[in-house]
């Protein structure tokens, strides 16, 4: 209501700076303001009041409401052209957003993940960068190794904690014959999955379902849709003790049970490879982002599980050369066994 | 089982961390006259276009703005600003097109490739040699439409003359 009046007064007035300033604050000078301009006064503004990223946060901003996805990409001629009151009040507005340390993300409310343009909704967390390389290391396996594509399609693959949608729905478009099981605890999760999978036409080969993979009990429920090829995840896996010292931005806005591991942060790391093989075919693999102390942990772990039958294959560093993503194999059945014996394998007791 | 033997390094674009040197924007290139320095693979094939003189990821160096604090979840970060320098020409390109770090690393590189190939190649690199032939294609279809253009002036004057009947009012 307030903000509708000085938008009225405001563009009434046609001036910016005059008798209104107490109910605008930060608003730049008043004349002409071209694109380059506006940015330098809010970087101002911004790095003045502290907030990080301060010309990145300045120049998505008025790149977005200038109709682009970063102010570099601009049409030359816009970076100097004035802008409309209109177009100022909007960068005015999306400014105020991250005067309040909302993530550039959710002010925006879309984001791109490997050339896919993706709804950002707060809590629901917003992709990382490095994420895009585990997608990347996914599709080198898929394309390298062992066919996994059949009469009937595929690959077959699973996500847990699917958040937006990013890991699962890039894997789709970029694999067409593939099909995706992505599950998440949270509801807001679902949610926006299911809209950015509508958004990107992606709906009819992927599957979206509220699931707990900390509770045990409730695994027999995803049984039915595998085996499957592949285990991809980007599970929470900050440690517990570290979580107050992550920055507002984060703090504020994501859901912390999206990034909270527990003590070691390998709660749901576990969880997942306990269950990791009651879903997947033979030579099966698991792909995981994980915090830089992970490898080691996870390699120990896994040998302190023989039952389950992974081995840590390989792991692969982020582009800042921290380690950062795992591939876990699985070696196939148990020596007279059978290959689909669902129903008869008890599940693996996890710790904690 | 160590972890060490575990680690494999994806080729084939390097891991390199911030590394502090100085950094220069070069707008303007030094154009060498032609004939002088590298050999230019030039792949025949069957494309018009020569392949242009491919980068040796040895000799880059790359700097992310994001190489700080922990990453992955810990971070949230938007600068995904790539910059690459060419360590033996010295070229450098900053490259911030669009949002992904991986998309700006392989624009940088594309970028980077044809600014080398200006730099050593000069007026036979292929950025120049497009440019004129664009340039020439451009003046031909100017030639062509000024010529059109007066074959149809002029047979409009023929026309008009021709309808003009001696001794009616008629303008010339």
């Amino acid at each position: 209501m307030l903000r509708a009046i000085i938008c009225g007064l405001g563009w009434r007035r046609g001036i910016w700076g005059c008798a209104f300033s107490s109910w605008q604050p930060h608003q730049p000078p008043a004349g002409l303001l071209s694109a380059t301009k506006v940015v330098s006064h809010w970087t101002a503004v911004f790095e003045e009041k502290g907030i990080p990223e301060a010309r990145e946060s300045s120049e998505y901003i008025v790149a977005h409401v200038l109709g682009a996805k970063t102010f570099q990409s601009l049409r030359p001629g816009l970076w100097t052209q004035p802008l409309t009151p209109w177009q100022l009040q909007c960068i005015q507005e999306l400014s105020s957003y991250r005067l309040q340390r909302m993530p550039v993300q959710y002010i925006l409310g879309e984001w791109d993940f490997q050339g896919l343009n993706l709804k950002m909704a707060p809590p629901v967390f917003i992709p990382r960068p490095e994420t895009e390389e585990l997608v990347e290391w996914v599709l080198e396996e898929v394309t390298k190794g062992p066919r996994m594509v059949g009469a009937e399609g595929g690959p077959l693959i699973l996500e847990v904690g699917c958040g937006s949608g990013a890991i699962s729905l890039s894997l789709l478009s970029r694999l067409p014959q593939s099909r995706v099981t992505a599950v998440d605890k949270g509801e807001a999760a679902i949610c926006l999955t299911h809209e950015n999978a509508q958004r990107l036409r992606l709906q009819d080969r992927i599957q979206i379902v509220p699931f707990d993979v900390t509770l045990v009990e409730s695994w027999a429920h995803l049984l039915p849709w595998g085996p499957v090829d592949l285990v991809v995840s980007n599970p929470p896996y900050i440690f517990h003790q570290d979580m107050e010292k992550l920055a507002p931005e984060i703090l504020r806005y994501e859901d912390p049970v999206a990034l909270d591991g527990g003590e070691e942060g390998m709660d749901v790391i576990t969880h997942i490879l306990a269950l990791a093989p009651q879903l997947l075919k033979d030579s099966g693999s698991v792909f995981l982002e994980v915090d830089p102390q992970h490898p080691e942990l996870v390699g120990s772990w896994l040998q302190s599980q023989p039952d389950l039958s992974l081995h840590l294959v390989a792991v692969r560093r982020d582009f800042c050369g921290r380690p950062r993503f795992l591939h876990i194999r699985r070696s196939g059945p148990q020596r007279g066994s059978p290959v689909d014996a669902w129903p008869g394998r008890q599940p693996v007791r996890v710790p904690g | 089982m160590s972890t060490s033997g575990l680690f494999r390094f994806p080729a084939p674009l390097t891991r390199v961390c911030p590394v502090p040197w100085a950094l220069r924007l070069c707008e303007k290139l030094p154009l060498l006259s032609p004939g002088t320095v590298a050999t230019l693979v030039q792949a025949a094939g069957k494309k018009d276009r020569p392949a242009l003189l491919s980068l040796d990821e040895h000799e880059l160096e790359e700097q992310f703005v994001k190489g700080h604090g922990p990453g992955g979840q810990a971070t949230n970060k938007t600068s995904n600003c790539v910059v690459l320098r060419h360590v033996p020409s010295g070229i450098v390109v900053k490259c911030h097109q669009t949002r992904s770090v991986d998309q700006n690393r392989k624009l940088a590189r594309r970028i980077l490739q044809e600014k080398v190939d200006v730099f050593y190649n000069g007026e036979n690199s292929l950025v120049c040699r497009e440019k004129r032939e664009a340039e020439k294609r451009k003046q031909e279809r100017k030639k062509r439409a000024k010529e059109t253009l007066e074959k149809k002036k002029l047979l409009k004057e023929q026309w008009e003359a021709s309808k003009n009947v001696p001794g009616e009012d008629c303008r010339f």
